[in-house]
């Protein structure tokens, strides 16, 4: 094969590829508004506020760990087509986040968790602008976000703007009493009980807001691995407290915490698994879990039944 | 036009990645891209302790500066403690991640912190990952500047250093006695190498630049026994992996990068039953590529 031959080729291939149709379609006033998410979270806030008058997609399914999420070519092409771009923001999306943010610029792409209050935010006491994304966890938070999704459907379908808004703030009343519901809940578990120990640290707001102490076995990266010591203390610590149980997360694996019941078991201490928590994803679509205010509900009503 | 792109940046990234790797496989030391994709981890965590932010270029600073310390201890190792390459590189790269991985567990616990989701990309997002000037004129996706400036450097390097990298890799005493410095001409395929992967995991993602650095190469040793052929194969080899991933990908709707790397391996598949030298179906007997080169 001559040099010529192969240049000749590639030439071709990239023409043949270039020559495709560019799918985009142009928005029109009777199309609905084609709305794309990265969690299912904010897919759920877009369906209960924009009903059935939009479409609405969320990349990321049920029990999937945004750190960790690829992108398919089907993602793309969804990316591409959309209206509207919702992403949590905070960094919760890894790598995608930041194209999400340079795309910001020529296209609607709007990160709901930057809505949030910076003086609300967890972050890091080391490090400006390295906050805790997980803010899902603290109702009064995702209200906040909540709101913006409510702004941002407003804004780029401006002829729905009232439906838009009645939605929205019928269903932040419903986070509002289900914000009640939880501080209600979590009150009955006894004060020297509620402790609530998970896989990874993404459940520090749900402690802050339901005043629940929170004690995580790897960082906020789901890659960190959790120091011996580490379990050796949180081993002494369950024991000291005489904590009945402990959580898994749904899209983390269970295997670390395994190893904190199975220390507990050898010094003497019965600590079960309470049972599954939904941390970064929500649960299947149709199941009550399937809907933030489902998702919240299971996980109060597993944590206070196995602490209680 | 995303179809364009992506093909375009896969095979940006398949020329260079393979055209290095071709010296790689010759000099036995194809996993040294693997190596790297691990050991840029503490360069990543210290670039964030300087900075305090996440932000690309800092970390693509700390990586790059790991990458070449990479290779450079892998080669320390191999001529100063006599050890195997392949052994030299199993020590550098695990003990430089283990570093990584306490440096996080110690100091940066409380943040979101690794190569996944810091340094490398994914090449479904080179389409919309435009690069836009202050006055917000798009200037087109940013990946096809990265690579195409590493792309033109590569190229440059084998190029101008053609006959001192064939001589090194194929007979260093040959090349030693007519006094081209076997060392610096390592060092400077190395640095190439770390620097070509580097960019390339931060725009297509760490697995497809390990795959396209080690198949295409690979798969041209077994079609030929020259070296200029080999190149040529392995740049027409990382285009049709391109062009063909995309469309399984499309076909599937998976992941373009593991796509793109299943059919890097079905064509090296075919050329192991195929090829008309050292094809296992064509029943030639394997024949030396070139009988000094390991002296």
């Amino acid at each position: 094969m001559s040099r010529l031959n192969v240049v000749g080729f590639t030439v071709l291939i990239w023409l043949l590829a270039a020559c495709q149709p560019s799918p985009r379609e142009e928005p029109s006033s009777n199309r609905p508004l084609s709305v794309v998410t990265t969690t299912g979270l904010i897919a759920d806030a877009v369906k209960n506020i924009g009903g059935d008058s939009l479409q609405v997609q969320a990349l990321m399914g049920p029990g999937v760990d945004p750190h960790l999420y690829k992108a398919t070519q089907g993602d793309l092409k969804k990316l591409t087509q959309a209206d509207v771009i919702l992403y949590n923001g905070l960094l919760l999306e890894g790598k995608m986040g930041e194209v999400l943010e340079k795309l910001s610029r020529i296209q609607p792409v709007i990160a709901v968790g930057e809505a949030v209050d910076q003086s609300k935010l967890l972050g890091s006491p080391l490090y400006e602008n390295a906050f805790d994304p997980h803010i899902w966890f603290d109702v009064t938070l995702w209200k906040a976000a909540v709101g913006e999704v409510g702004r941002t459907l407003q804004q780029y379908d401006s002829a729905r703007a009232s439906f838009y808004e009645k939605n929205m703030q019928a269903y932040q009343r419903q986070l509002d009493s289900l914000h009640q519901e939880v501080l209600e809940e979590i009150g009955k578990i006894p004060n020297e009980q509620r402790v609530l120990i998970t896989a990874h640290d993404a459940f520090e707001y749900f402690g802050r807001a339901y005043s629940i102490e929170v004690r995580g076995l790897q960082g906020l990266s789901t890659l960190s691995e959790f120091g011996l010591k580490y379990i050796t203390d949180l081993v002494q610590f369950i024991i000291d407290r005489n904590i009945k149980a402990v959580f898994v997360e749904t899209s983390i694996s269970e295997r670390s915490i395994k190893a904190v019941v199975e220390g507990c078991r050898k010094k003497g201490h019965q600590v079960v698994i309470g049972g599954s928590l939904y941390s970064d994803a929500m649960g299947q679509a149709g199941t009550p879990e399937g809907t933030y205010l489902g998702m919240v509900r299971a996980n109060v009503q597993t944590i206070t039944e196995a602490l209680k | 036009m995303e179809a364009f792109w992506i093909i375009a940046a896969g095979s940006l990234v398949a020329i260079p990645c393979g055209l290095l790797g071709c010296y790689l496989i010759l000099r036995q030391m194809a996993m040294v891209g693997d190596a790297i994709s691990h050991a840029v981890l503490p360069g990543i965590v210290i670039a964030f302790f300087i900075s305090g932010q996440r932000e690309p270029i800092s970390m693509l600073l700390g990586a790059s500066i790991l990458g070449v310390i990479t290779t450079f201890l892998i080669e320390f190792f191999h001529t100063k403690a006599r050890l195997q390459t392949d052994a030299s590189i199993g020590v550098t790269f695990t003990w430089l991640f283990a570093l990584g991985i306490i440096l996080i567990s110690v100091f940066a616990g409380k943040i979101d912190l690794d190569q996944d989701c810091v340094l490398y990309g994914e090449i479904s997002y080179v389409p919309i990952d435009l690069w836009i000037t202050a006055n917000g004129t798009i200037m087109g996706p940013r990946v096809m500047y990265i690579m195409g400036a590493v792309f033109i450097v590569v190229l440059l390097f084998i190029i101008i250093g053609y006959k001192e990298l064939f001589l090194t890799t194929f007979d260093p005493k040959f090349a030693a006695a007519s006094g081209i410095s076997v060392a610096l001409w390592h060092y400077l395929l190395m640095g190439a190498v770390s620097f070509t992967t580097v960019g390339a995991f931060e725009s297509v993602g760490a697995i497809l630049v390990v795959a396209l650095l080690i198949v295409p190469p690979a798969t041209a040793y077994l079609l030929t026994e020259n070296l200029q052929k080999m190149m040529l194969i392995t740049a027409g080899l990382g285009v049709v992996v391109s062009f063909f991933g995309y469309y399984l990908a499309a076909w599937l709707d998976g992941s373009i990068a593991g796509a793109m790397s299943l059919v890097a391996g079905v064509l090296f598949a075919a050329a192991f039953l195929f090829s008309p030298q050292e094809g296992l179906l064509t029943r030639k007997k394997r024949m030396a590529f070139a009988t000094n080169k390991d002296s």
